[in-house]
């Protein structure tokens, strides 16, 4: 277990600069999760950490020491790649093994070892087989056991579930963040997909373009996103924004959109006449017949526990979600109200967060 | 299941056999004329299918009596009829095995560094490897012939296995390279977090997963030193010879020993026929299956 930082690192492959100047720190028996679209940099940071990647500018520190120029063997890292990288002519008991037995353990404490592995990720049938005798979902976790025999300092996953069907995802989600749980190792996680950002992490670095946007629990990212991209990022029915200005009624700010008026809490008032751009998450608003937004019903998706419905609001689309047991014919109009600590307000030409 | 028409797959047997038909067909001649006598080798029509076999061919090309005896008569051969080949088979053998060992062993070596290792220049590296291959072999005979003399490498196992070994060994190493290429880096790198060395990794790791790439490359590379002919006749003069050298001395100013030609091509076949049956079985795709997830 160990703690790791990252002080103004940066990494370019020739003319192309990845990285830019990025900090931060990731604390003892953290799970950190790495979330951005593909492209931002996130795997190369993880390669970076692993040593599979040499680092341009900064430095990395592992424990407190700087690990730039320490080779990947003797940084003490386990590491689950995306694509599982089993050794094919291996059994599962001796893929599981390797580092213990490149470390020269004797072959007992292999064993045992292997074996308490094995029986956490439920492989114990399957330790004499070959890698291409077994499913998608049992090589995952064999590249899981491979890491977790290891005593290592950090543990880094590369989107390690991306290959699983949607069931098996969820299941070995689960699977992970228990195994956290119980060995309480630094991890270091890397996903595109923000579900299982949300449900993983104790601290979620968002990331763009070699930068990173935002970093913060997953309530501080989904309640409080510092712009619109993390707030577009974030949430799933994905966030709606409406675009319009601030006014003051009276010392009462509102937000004004094509004739509509949404309250705002206090403070914005101070902003009033400010270009704007307003998000409202499907999942914060209400039907409510005296509600401010209205929009017409295009189409009403049922998703079992609840109906989404898509609507079309002087031509922008809207999507809110309600009850199942909400009905609504389409093309009807129909209401929706929200309170007013639910609406984040973003500028409209730079997208950052307005905070008042 | 795709379904076919009678008549297309009547045509298709038919296009196949064919074909087989026109491969094999020289070569089942080859071996009857190994087994025939002198005269019913030129008989018009020619025998293909009935002929009296008999095994005196063979018996003169390798010096050895066989035991069996079709009741033929003794014949006066082309040259005056002392062959004893089977010296020159062994020497066949010795530098075709020895050769593609050597050319194999450094290949895998080269293709490893080649595709997994970053140096200065690398692909300028695998552009002169390639290019040496487009140098004609004649072009060298002669400056090897006089290097060869000079360091007493002439007419030696040593000085046919090396040059040989460096014919193949520009194929061999791409061969090699791509092989490793097509197994994904992150077995490696996984390998390289779990604390193993570079050298653990190749042996324990890559190396058994390239074992088919390496029988595929080994039996090109045999089958070359098996059928070279130019270097062989320059840089070997009483010492050794191996086959297709050899069989030239079946031409003499009082005629072609046809026959024991024959015999000897068929006797040449089976050492090459037997390395490959050895090294086929590693010929198998699929050894990287279940590695990582496609």
């Amino acid at each position: 277990m160990a703690t790791v930082e990252y002080h103004k690192v940066g990494k370019s492959f020739g003319p192309v600069e990845v990285l830019h100047n990025l900090s931060l720190d990731i604390e003892r028996g953290s799970f950190v999760v790495l979330l951005g679209a593909s492209g931002c940099g996130k795997t190369t940071l993880l390669r970076m950490t692993a040593g599979l990647e040499t680092i341009s500018a900064g430095e990395i520190k592992i424990d407190g020491k700087v690990v730039n120029n320490v080779h990947p063997r003797d940084r003490d890292i386990a590491m689950v790649f995306q694509n599982y990288a089993l050794y094919p002519t291996m059994k599962v008991r001796d893929n599981i093994g390797f580092s213990l037995e490149v470390a020269k353990k004797s072959k007992a404490e292999i064993n045992q070892r292997v074996e308490e592995a094995a029986k956490v990720l439920n492989l114990s049938e399957l330790l004499d087989r070959k890698p291409s005798e077994l499913s998608g979902g049992q090589r995952q976790r064999v590249a899981m056991g491979r890491a977790m025999v290891r005593d290592a300092k950090v543990f880094l996953f590369d989107e390690p579930l991306s290959n699983l069907d949607a069931k098996l995802r969820a299941h070995m989600r689960v699977e992970i963040r228990q195994l956290h749980d119980r060995l309480k190792a630094t991890t270091v996680y890397v996903t595109h997909d923000q579900i299982e950002a949300m449900t993983m992490a104790d601290k979620i670095v968002l990331m763009k373009d070699g930068n990173i946007v935002q970093e913060g629990s997953p309530d501080d990212l989904y309640d409080r996103p510092n712009c619109r991209y993390v707030a577009e990022f974030i949430g799933t029915p994905q966030i709606n924004f409406l675009s319009g200005e601030i006014i003051s009624d009276g010392g009462q700010a509102q937000f004004r959109a094509d004739g509509t008026d949404l309250p705002l809490v206090e403070g914005y008032a101070a902003h009033a006449g400010r270009k704007v751009t307003c998000g409202v998450r499907p999942n914060d608003v209400r039907v409510d017949p005296d509600g401010h937004i209205k929009g017409r019903l295009q189409i009403a998706e049922k998703t079992g526990a609840d109906i989404q419905f898509h609507l079309d609001i002087d031509g922008s689309e809207f999507v809110a979600v309600a009850p199942r047991a909400t009905f609504a014919p389409v093309g009807e109009e129909i209401a929706f109200s929200m309170s007013a600590e639910k609406m984040h307000i973003f500028d409209e030409a730079s997208g950052e967060r307005i905070e008042v | 299941m795709i379904v076919q028409s009678r008549s297309s797959r009547i045509i298709r047997t038919v296009v196949g056999w064919t074909v087989v038909a026109i491969f094999a067909f020289p070569l089942y001649y080859w071996l009857t004329v190994a087994f025939k006598e002198g005269n019913e080798i030129f008989n018009w029509p020619p025998k293909v299918w009935s002929f009296s076999p008999t095994v005196k061919n063979f018996e003169e090309v390798f010096g050895i009596s066989l035991g069996f005896d079709f009741g033929t008569k003794q014949e006066v051969l082309p040259g005056g009829g002392d062959f004893r080949m089977g010296p020159r088979l062994w020497d066949s053998i010795v530098i075709a095995v020895f050769s593609t060992a050597l050319a194999v062993s450094i290949a895998t070596l080269a293709g490893y560094a080649l595709s997994r290792m970053n140096f200065r220049g690398r692909h300028h590296f695998v552009a002169w490897v390639l290019s040496t291959r487009m140098m004609p072999p004649v072009a060298v005979a002669i400056p090897v012939f006089f290097i060869y003399k000079d360091i007493a490498l002439l007419d030696t196992y040593t000085g046919v296995i090396l040059i040989h070994a460096l014919m193949n060994l520009p194929l061999a190493v791409l061969l090699m390279k791509s092989f490793f290429d097509d197994i994904p880096k992150e077995i490696d790198e996984s390998a390289l977090v779990d604390g193993a060395s570079r050298w653990l990794i190749f042996r324990r790791i890559v190396l058994p997963m390239v074992k088919g790439g390496m029988s595929a490359t080994a039996v090109l590379c045999f089958i070359f030193s098996w059928t070279e002919f130019l270097f062989v006749l320059t840089l070997t003069q009483t010492g050794l010879k191996t086959v297709p050298v050899v069989s030239s001395t079946f031409v003499t100013s009082t005629g072609t020993a046809w026959g024991n030609m024959a015999a000897l091509g068929a006797a040449a076949m089976i050492p090459a026929f037997i390395f490959i049956m050895l090294v086929q079985k590693h010929l198998v795709r699929g050894l990287t299956l279940g590695s990582v997830k496609q």
